[in-house]
């Protein structure tokens, strides 16, 4: 499987770009160090600087070099893309497996939940979520003032949204599983249905799951981006793609560039998420079982 | 037909219900006391009556009655006053609305007049270069962040050409028909980028599969003429699955214009959630939820009945 | 918005940064309803650009050369000021009724109620009685003589006759006044213009009121628009949609320092530096912020002549307490927190804020320096400023979570509830000005009194008490400066706020407006619009 998945084209143009990209953002914090340059560190007499060999991208605002903060920047979106794509998938595959396996009004009902939340508009509500005090969720106050607070409330929230997309597919290649003989042949002999859905279902779902989530980390990190954006996602002084452009629409004339690295970084990696899920689906579903909402 | 939309009404008003019943439950994990805010954003509210409402419906009150009293007071046209805008809340959203009703509508509107022809002359002939970059730029589409998006056509159109405003709706002391329209080039723009792409790609999809079949083949092999066999027997087919995705597009193009609103500050009702909801201005906030889903609940409501219109197999029980 | 034709050449669109959503001259200070009301109102005195006193709704001001101030004596044996104010002949409310005597004593009433949310209580309250001689003419008893007993200028003579209605019940007056009910009415103002129409967040329009009893004013109709965007603010001037921006309230001075480099052949750009005192106000109610230490460690840690020569163009002076440089009794010698991240790191390990390497610093209890900073949302020259001082702070291991608001609901409710942990804002004073409602112990509001008073910080310190009373009966210019010097060398020692600096402020006026003079205090320039004229104004050129 994975010789095949490899053999297609676009698995590796966008697996290799995204390989690279992720290798050059977790050695930046050593190359930091070994240069004695702190990223996060404001020197406002820098501000604004033109590219030299000291900044090879320039200063933003605060006098912080924007090479490695985007590098940082980079870091913090994949780290919770990622996180936030497991969760997704973990969650879709559970619902998906349950509504297919079940079949009839349990499906119907999952699916019109389904379909219920992503009808819905998600960016308000996710606002609204965002903006929540979590301090009357009962959560222990030491940790709601942590950084580490908005980090696990970013990847909840994107995982809110981001299920969907892995359940519908999941749901799918589970129907055309239930009727292959080999699990009419496991429910005759009496197994217990949790024993049929993990022992011989779910291992046939890898390549819908594979595909399903490759293609959820690009809606993931495009939501992360826009909720940090907007202010409710990963806060400053924590870099994040998104976070670097809040408030860019007001002072892009004075600093284009500082508006366009953190979006094209953002736009890049996204365009190699989605060509990497369409290489793995080429390679390990040529007959198109599979099809992306 | 009148059964199934008798049954799609009485379902999105449940939804509706719930999800009325859910965003009140959120605002009032809102930090500080939302709901003594809400009730002394009424500027002629006496200091007594005041007290008096928020001893009835303070957060020490059972959820349900706080709930129920406000759904009481909403559905009477009560919304609360907007503690931003010293007005009833349903006065500052109502104009809000039609803003980004215009914005939805004009975007939505070329975003289909663009995705289905590509999509349909794409699916034509698979696999030429005319296919390769229909699929090169609808893949692009969905790729790039929106905000990112409206930064650069900004940057491009606003800031180096001078040829488009920046942002707002009109210029003070203007507001004619040109102005606003000028203003409203980028904003829609941005939104129509940005949603074209999966458009294109399930109509391409879907009339591929429709031109595959067999009455398709028949209707050649008869001799009718490409055009015809196109619009007349593929096309009416392959859309019916194609207004099933529109019809779930809707909240996605909601939430795209929350981004294009803020970005260039053009007064509608997802800027206007956005900044209720970050100065806590509850009520203003539930109010504007509550219009953005049954907004985009009744979209899919329309596009349930031009489903139905456009299939006459389609029976609903 | 009305889509106006052209503009013709007696119309004149003001952009200001912010929109006053009440109007009420004594409840809540915001410099948006100042300037305003500047426009429509005239109070007894006030400060002129060049910093001296002068006489607007009055005749002549008291003073104890022309027998209108004497010295009387009061029962219990104290000294106090009986001062004689008489009315412009031909002042007149905007409905016809004349200003009189009655509308003092009934501002003085309202004035005085602990319970009618007056943000300035304090003035009222040392007003022991007023008596009209006539109806033009009326004196006023005050409890101390203080070396500013003729300044009148926050005594906003309300009308009685539209007021009192409102006033009926004193805890309803701040949601019945008639300012903020019926804002149309006529009957509010005395000044050269009146309020014709309100679009709440959007432009208030003025035209001249017909029983102005000054010099005619030149233009006929003036709209001022509120535009939050500075973008927005810039192109709508250069569209020809706005005709000038308000320096007491418009752009960042950065931002005009911008402009004024793309654009500014076609505008006049003016600097006025003034007594904008921009700093942070600390709510020492805050555990953390009650101890001196850390608040003293705070100032060290953060480097303001950066920020000053950096982001503000060098044109902002770093403060070092609240009184300007211009003003006569600044002090050079009180204690200065030079950038020392050394002694900020020690002085916070002596408040028990123990370094935790790289991590946030934390008490014995465990518990982690962090604080909550708020400005007013969408003004990007302070977040870019919060953002450094986040940063410069976190470097001393305090963690910094920034919250901001519209600056509505910062200053309408979460300053003056005292809702905040750090706030940062700008005052603007008067020349001469004792911070007293700003300072004094007995100021600070709760909701026991309704929210009156200004003293947010909820600074009690005794020995600032004592010296804002002597500095306040004494006459003798030398010793009250000296006075002065103790006042601001204690203010800059126990640090109730963080002072930053003192901003200049940008006015941005087409060429052809001629008369508009900066004051740099918080008396703003449209008090004298009347004096404003278009010379040499092309109508068409600017029907655009």
């Amino acid at each position: 499987m994975i010789k095949r998945a490899l053999a297609e084209r676009r698995v590796m143009l966008g697996g290799g770009l995204l390989l690279a990209l992720a290798i050059v953002i977790l050695i930046a914090p050593v190359i930091a160090s070994a240069l004695g340059i702190d990223p996060g560190l404001v020197d406002l007499r820098q501000r604004l600087e033109s590219p030299s060999l000291l900044h090879p991208l320039g200063t933003d605002e605060l006098g912080r070099d924007l090479l490695l903060r985007l590098l940082e920047g980079g870091r913090v979106s994949l780290a919770v893309g990622l996180t936030a794509a497991l969760a997704s998938a973990v969650l879709g595959t559970a619902v998906g497996l349950l509504a297919g396996y079940n079949g009839g009004r349990f499906d119907a009902l999952l699916m019109r939940v389904t379909d219920g939340v992503i009808s819905l508009p998600l960016l308000p509500l996710l606002v609204v979520l965002a903006a929540i005090d979590l301090n009357k969720l009962g959560l222990p106050a030491s940790f709601v003032q942590s950084d580490a607070a908005s980090l696990y409330r970013i990847i909840v929230l994107v995982a809110l949204v981001g299920w969907t997309t892995v359940a519908r597919l999941v749901r799918g290649a589970t129907l055309s599983l239930v009727r292959r003989d080999f699990v009419r042949a496991a429910e005759a002999l009496g197994a217990r249905p949790l024993r049929i859905m993990l022992v011989h279902i779910l291992p046939n779902l890898t390549t819908p799951v594979i595909v399903a989530t490759s293609l959820a980390v690009g809606e993931i990190i495009l939501l992360e981006s826009v909720l940090s954006f907007l202010g409710v996602g990963i806060e400053p002084p924590l870099a994040s793609w998104g976070n670097m452009l809040t408030g860019a629409e007001e002072t892009i004339a004075l600093a284009p560039l500082l508006a366009f690295y953190p979006g094209l970084l953002i736009f890049v990696t996204v365009i190699c998420c989605n060509l990497l899920c369409d290489g793995l689906q080429r390679a390990l579903d040529p007959r198109g079982r599979i099809s992306p909402p | 037909m009148s059964r199934f939309l008798a049954r799609r009404v009485i379902e999105i008003a449940l939804l509706l219900a719930i999800m009325s019943f859910v965003i009140y439950a959120l605002i009032g994990l809102m930090p500080g006391d939302p709901i003594d805010l809400m009730i002394s954003s009424d500027p002629h509210l006496t200091a007594a009556d005041a007290a008096r409402l928020k001893a009835l419906y303070g957060l020490d009150q059972p959820l349900i009655e706080r709930y129920w009293a406000w759904l009481k007071a909403a559905l009477s046209g009560d919304f609360g006053y907007s503690r931003l805008y010293v007005q009833p809340a349903l006065q500052v959203l109502l104009p809000r609305l039609g803003n980004t009703a215009l914005l939805m509508g004009v975007s939505f509107t070329l975003t289909l007049a663009i995705a289905w022809p590509l999509g349909i002359l794409a699916a034509r002939r698979p696999g030429s270069a005319f296919d390769g970059a229909a699929n090169l730029l609808s893949f692009a589409a969905i790729s790039v962040p929106s905000f990112w998006l409206a930064l650069m056509l900004i940057l491009i159109f606003a800031v180096y050409l001078g040829w488009l405003p920046a942002g707002g709706i009109a210029t003070i002391g203007d507001g004619g028909f040109i102005d606003r329209a000028r203003h409203l080039i980028l904003p829609v723009l941005t939104l129509t980028l940005v949603n074209f792409g999966p458009h294109l790609r399930y109509m391409r999809a879907s009339m591929i599969e429709t031109l595959n079949q067999d009455y398709v083949r028949t209707a050649r092999a008869k001799g009718a003429g490409e055009t015809r066999i196109l619009l007349h027997h593929a096309l009416r087919n392959a859309l019916i699955p194609v207004i099933t995705v529109v019809a779930l597009s809707f909240g996605s193009l909601f939430s795209g214009a929350l981004i294009t609103e803020t970005m260039f500050a053009y007064p509608g009702m997802g800027k206007l959630i956005y900044d209720s909801v970050l100065s806590n201005d509850f009520n203003l906030a539930l109010a504007g939820l509550l219009f953005a889903t049954l907004m985009t609940l009744l979209a899919n409501l329309a596009a349930d009945i031009a489903y139905a219109v456009a299939d006459p197999r389609i029976v609903y029980r | 918005m009305p889509a106006r034709a052209a503009e013709s050449a007696d119309e004149l669109s003001i952009g200001v940064s912010q929109f006053p959503f009440t109007l009420n001259p004594l409840i809540d200070t915001m410099v948006a309803k100042t300037y305003v009301l500047a426009l429509v109102r005239r109070p007894l005195t006030t400060y002129d650009p060049n910093w001296k006193l002068i006489c607007l709704l009055c005749e002549t001001l008291p003073s104890f050369e022309n027998g209108l101030a004497r010295k009387i004596t009061l029962p219990g044996g104290k000294q106090g000021v009986r001062l004689t104010f008489t009315i412009q002949k031909n002042a007149a409310w905007g409905d016809g009724v004349p200003v009189t005597s009655e509308d003092a004593i009934f501002t003085w009433q309202v004035g005085r109620n602990p319970q009618s949310g007056v943000a300035e209580g304090e003035l009222f309250r040392r007003i022991l009685d007023i008596k009209a001689q006539s109806a033009k003419i009326f004196t006023v008893d005050v409890d101390r003589l203080t070396y500013d007993y003729a300044d009148f200028s926050d005594f906003d003579i309300l009308p009685a006759h539209i007021e009192r209605a409102a006033f009926a019940d004193p805890t309803q007056y701040r949601f019945r006044t008639r300012f903020d009910t019926d804002p149309t009415n006529p009957g509010l103002y005395d000044g050269p213009y009146r309020i014709t129409e309100i679009a709440p967040g959007s432009h208030i329009v003025f035209e001249r009121n017909p029983t102005w009893w000054g010099n005619p004013p030149f233009f006929r109709r003036i709209v001022v628009w509120s535009v939050e965007n500075t973008a927005a603010l810039e192109a709508n001037l250069l569209a020809g949609g706005l005709d000038m921006v308000a320096g007491e309230l418009g752009m960042p001075l950065d931002e005009a320092l911008a402009f004024e480099k793309r654009h500014g052949g076609a505008f006049t750009v003016i600097y006025k530096p003034g007594l904008s005192y921009e700093h942070i106000d600390l709510n020492l109610d805050n555990p953390i912020l009650s101890d001196r230490r850390v608040r003293q460690a705070l100032l060290y840690g953060i480097d303001r002549q950066a920020i000053s020569d950096e982001i503000y163009a060098g044109r902002d002076p770093v403060a070092d307490s609240f009184v300007p440089p211009e003003d006569w009794m600044y002090a050079k010698d009180v204690p200065r927190y030079e950038y020392d991240t050394e002694k900020a790191k020690a002085l916070l390990e002596a408040a028990g804020w123990h370094a935790q390497g790289k991590e946030i610093r934390r008490n014995a209890a465990g518990e982690p320096l962090s604080l909550e900073l708020a400005t007013t949302s969408g003004n990007r020259t302070r977040e870019l400023v919060e953002d450094v001082l986040q940063s410069q702070w976190r470097q001393l291991g305090i963690d910094i979570h920034i919250k901001n608001q519209p600056a509505r609901v910062l200053f309408g409710e979460t300053i003056t509830k005292r809702e905040f942990t750090m706030a940062m804002f700008a005052w603007t004073s008067a020349p001469e000005d004792l911070p007293r409602d700003e300072l004094y112990s007995t100021e600070i509001p709760t909701p026991g009194n309704n929210y009156s008073g200004q003293n947010h910080t909820g600074w009690k310190n005794q020995d600032a008490d004592k010296l804002m009373d002597a500095i306040e009966t004494e006459l003798d210019r030398p010793k009250r400066q000296i006075l002065w010097q103790q006042l601001q060398a204690l203010y800059a020692d126990q640090l109730p706020a963080l002072p930053l600096y003192f901003r200049a402020e940008a006015y941005i006026m087409p060429k052809w407006l001629q008369g508009v003079v900066p004051t740099g205090h918080q008396y703003p320039s449209t008090l004298w619009v009347e004096n404003w004229r278009a010379v040499g104004r092309d109508a068409q050129a600017s029907a655009k």
